[in-house]
């Protein structure tokens, strides 16, 4: 019993962290690739979770939809919609640099945050949408747990392979080109303005999709799931603790970050039962920490960006002598 | 260095697995609550009442053979991500038989859709709200001690409508509480009494300043404003302000509103023509009774959803008692000890309610919230009073039906 209850936990973190995974790679593609100071993931997130709730729930009554189609078009549905929001965002706002983007960012979040609360012919406004359904959901609950974990494994693998492959071909080192020195690359000439916004759209579509995997694995989306602390915040951490540039440190960086984030919990439960309640803080406190120590001691994350101009280096011992 | 994080990472999970092998036969059950978060403040109070049916039962006799009740908190953040977190872990990792919690309605969506419902445990609410609780798909495990916004909106809509109020303007605050509240509250005035709502508009939490909205909502000509907000946060300031500017000449509030804070903020001389809606126990005794046993503990009995909470880990007590500790029977069992027939039990009174179970008797809970007689989809009617504001605080005028 104890055995079935810790495989149930793990499979439940492990499809936790692919979805983080997910959208860590979607920030790492903007911020990794591209320099992008993203702060609105929770925007994109949300914008792809109801889609997808939207496409895939039956009829329902006083809002959009639901269309009641096969859980595939919703997925791809969600990663469409919200390449289509980045879009104009990233028109409008890439021109920011850094710091001044990152602003904007969090602010249209709120907007698309405030326009989900509000808007109930839409998405049901706060109420959430709820009864979407689970592929693989009407099994048992640890058989269900696995095959959902099988599912955004291997959706997870599938996004693995294609944005490392784009990082090694000429468009990542690109994307490296013009974040490492703009100036440079556009003296060669490469568009920049229309590179910066390729980079952003990718990367939506990715946090849509993990949005998507999110909402039909809880079965509901409520607006309280886009809180800018779990959906934006914590991937941030994630992806800087990782190694940004870094599609694996992405993924290690989702692994460590949800397990301390979710496993410290339990430690902290073995305090006397009079912190019970105070406890509950100090993983908010872990996680800070966490970030502090990585900055201050290894600032380029778990695994850093390889470099190759670093390793031809010290392969041919050119610095040693 | 990456082989030392996993490394680190693999000997927390391991410690605590080790650590999570009870030591001895505790019953277990989780309260999941959104201790950080937006409902910081509000959580530590529903969970001390939870933990205060615990403490009671321990003291008479506990669970079972003597059996220990232990409440395990899990923090749910009051957001999908962290309610399902904790729902998981404490299924899984703690063994519970049963959850209070979680407070938030996406929370419990959540956590009911990945974990409890698929899990088959028992899972009671003391505060989510929401009306898309009463649709889900649950097996008849899902309840709640907190009527949905739905009932409460419509109730107050008849009364009002009873009182001869005439014009009203609505403001709610934009969350599934104020939204669920506003909306039924509408339907119920408008489409069904003939009502007249002249303003009707939502508005968001912890402004300094709600004097353009206040101006937008009097402009119908209503002389009356209803408010379905909190009294202790943004609802208070918006009637403050009302007052100040004369905006309007009467106001009613949701249960939300029904706060000591509106009075010791506002003062009762200025309240004269505020009423509020709230929850109330059909039988005061029971109330009375918890609301001692909690003073007792120092806790604040008119902390919002206090008594729900505490009514929510008392009944599951009863249930994974009278289910004899079997998970998969709670769920019959919470309807079977709260269906308005057998012995009236009230809170506190937790050895009377094990003789009886154990001589096969039917039992009925008296809440302190209600008398939590569940319907098909697990939710509870409620008993609402219309409330004004006297020399002594909040009194009845009215019971609402």
């Amino acid at each position: 019993m104890e055995l079935l209850g810790l495989v149930n936990y793990a499979l439940f973190m492990a499809i936790f962290i692919c979805i983080y995974a997910l959208l860590a790679l979607g920030l790492n593609i903007q911020w990794g690739f591209a320099g992008l100071f993203n702060a609105g993931i929770a925007g994109f997130f949300a914008v792809g979770a109801y889609t997808s709730a939207i496409i895939s729930t039956p009829a329902a009554e006083g809002r959009i939809g639901g269309f009641d189609l096969h859980f595939v078009f919703g997925w791809i549905a969600a990663m469409l919609a919200a390449a289509l929001v980045a879009w104009p965002i990233g028109k409008i706002c890439l021109r920011f640099r850094s710091d001044y983007l990152a602003i904007a960012t969090i602010g249209i979040a709120e907007i698309i945050r405030l326009v989900i609360k509000s808007e109930p012919a839409l998405t049901n406004g706060a109420r959430g949408i709820s009864s979407i359904p689970r592929p693989v959901g009407d099994i048992g609950y640890m058989e269900s747990q696995i095959a959902y974990l099988i599912i955004v494994l291997a959706v997870l693998i599938a996004a693995y392979v294609l944005v490392e492959r784009q990082f090694n071909a000429p468009w990542g080192r690109m994307m490296r080109a013009i974040r490492d020195n703009e100036d440079a690359a556009k003296a060669m000439g490469k568009n920049v303005e229309f590179r910066r916004l390729e980079a952003f759209i990718f990367g939506a579509a990715l946090m849509g999709l993990g949005g998507a995997l999110f909402a039909h694995f809880n079965r509901s989306i409520t607006p309280e799931a886009i809180d800018p602390m779990v959906a934006t915040f914590l991937i941030w951490i994630m992806l800087i603790l990782g190694g940004s540039g870094n599609n694996r440190g992405a993924i290690l960086g989702a692994a460590v970050v949800w397990i301390i984030w979710s496993v410290s919990e339990i430690a902290t439960d073995r305090l006397p039962h009079e912190y019970a309640i105070q406890a509950k803080y100090i993983r908010l406190f872990l996680i800070g920490l966490m970030l502090q120590l990585v900055l201050r001691f290894r600032p380029e994350g778990l695994l850093p960006e390889p470099l190759r101009g670093d390793q031809r280096a010290t392969k041919s011992g050119a610095d040693q002598h | 260095m990456k082989t030392k994080f996993i490394a680190l990472a693999a000997g927390m999970m391991a410690a605590t697995a080790l650590a999570s092998v009870p030591a001895k036969a505790d019953v277990k059950i989780g309260l999941i609550g959104g201790v950080s978060g937006p409902i910081a403040a509000m959580a530590p109070a529903m969970i001390d009442a939870a933990q205060l049916a615990v403490q009671q039962v321990n003291e008479q006799g506990g669970i079972g053979d003597g059996e220990k009740l232990v409440g395990v908190v899990g923090d749910s953040a009051c957001n999908p991500q962290g309610g399902t977190d904790a729902a998981t872990k404490a299924v899984n990792i703690e063994g519970v038989v049963g959850l209070v919690g979680p407070h938030c309605s996406g929370a419990v969506l959540a956590a009911a859709g990945s974990v409890t419902i698929p899990a088959g445990i028992t899972l009671i609410t003391p505060s989510g709200t929401s009306p898309e609780i009463s649709g889900l798909e649950d097996k008849g495990t899902v309840f709640r001690t907190v009527p949905s916004d739905d009932y409460q909106g419509r109730a107050l809509a008849r009364t009002m409508k009873e009182m001869g109020y005439g014009k009203v303007a609505v403001a709610y605050l934009n969350n599934d509480y104020g939204t669920g509240l506003a909306n039924a509250f509408k339907a119920e005035y408008v489409d069904e009494l003939g009502g007249d709502i002249t303003q009707f508009a939502a508005h968001e939490e912890g402004k300094a300043s709600y004097r353009s909205n206040l101006a937008e909502l009097a402009k119908g000509g209503a002389d009356t404003l209803v408010i379905f907000d909190y009294g202790d946060g943004t609802g208070l300031t918006i009637l403050r302000q009302a007052l100040e500017n004369g905006f309007f000449d009467k106001f009613v509030g949701g249960d939300g509103m029904k706060s000591d804070a509106v009075i010791n903020e506002l003062g009762a001389e200025n309240l004269a023509t505020f009423v509020a809606s709230s929850p109330v126990g059909e039988q005061s005794e029971s109330l009375t009774m918890f609301n001692d046993a909690f003073k007792g503990v120092g806790g604040d009995p008119d902390a919002i959803f206090a008594n729900t909470s505490y009514d929510a880990a008392f009944l599951l007590a009863l249930a994974v008692e009278k289910a004899g500790g079997k998970k998969e029977d709670v769920a019959a069992a919470v309807v079977e000890v709260s269906n308005g027939e057998g012995e009236a039990i009230r809170p506190g009174e937790w050895k009377k309610a094990k003789e009886l179970i154990a001589a096969g008797t039917a039992i009925d809970y008296k809440g302190a919230a209600g008398d939590h007689n569940f319907d098909a989809k697990g939710d509870v009617p409620g008993t609402y009073a219309l409330f004004e504001v006297g020399s002594n605080g909040f009194e009845t005028i009215t019971e609402m039906k």
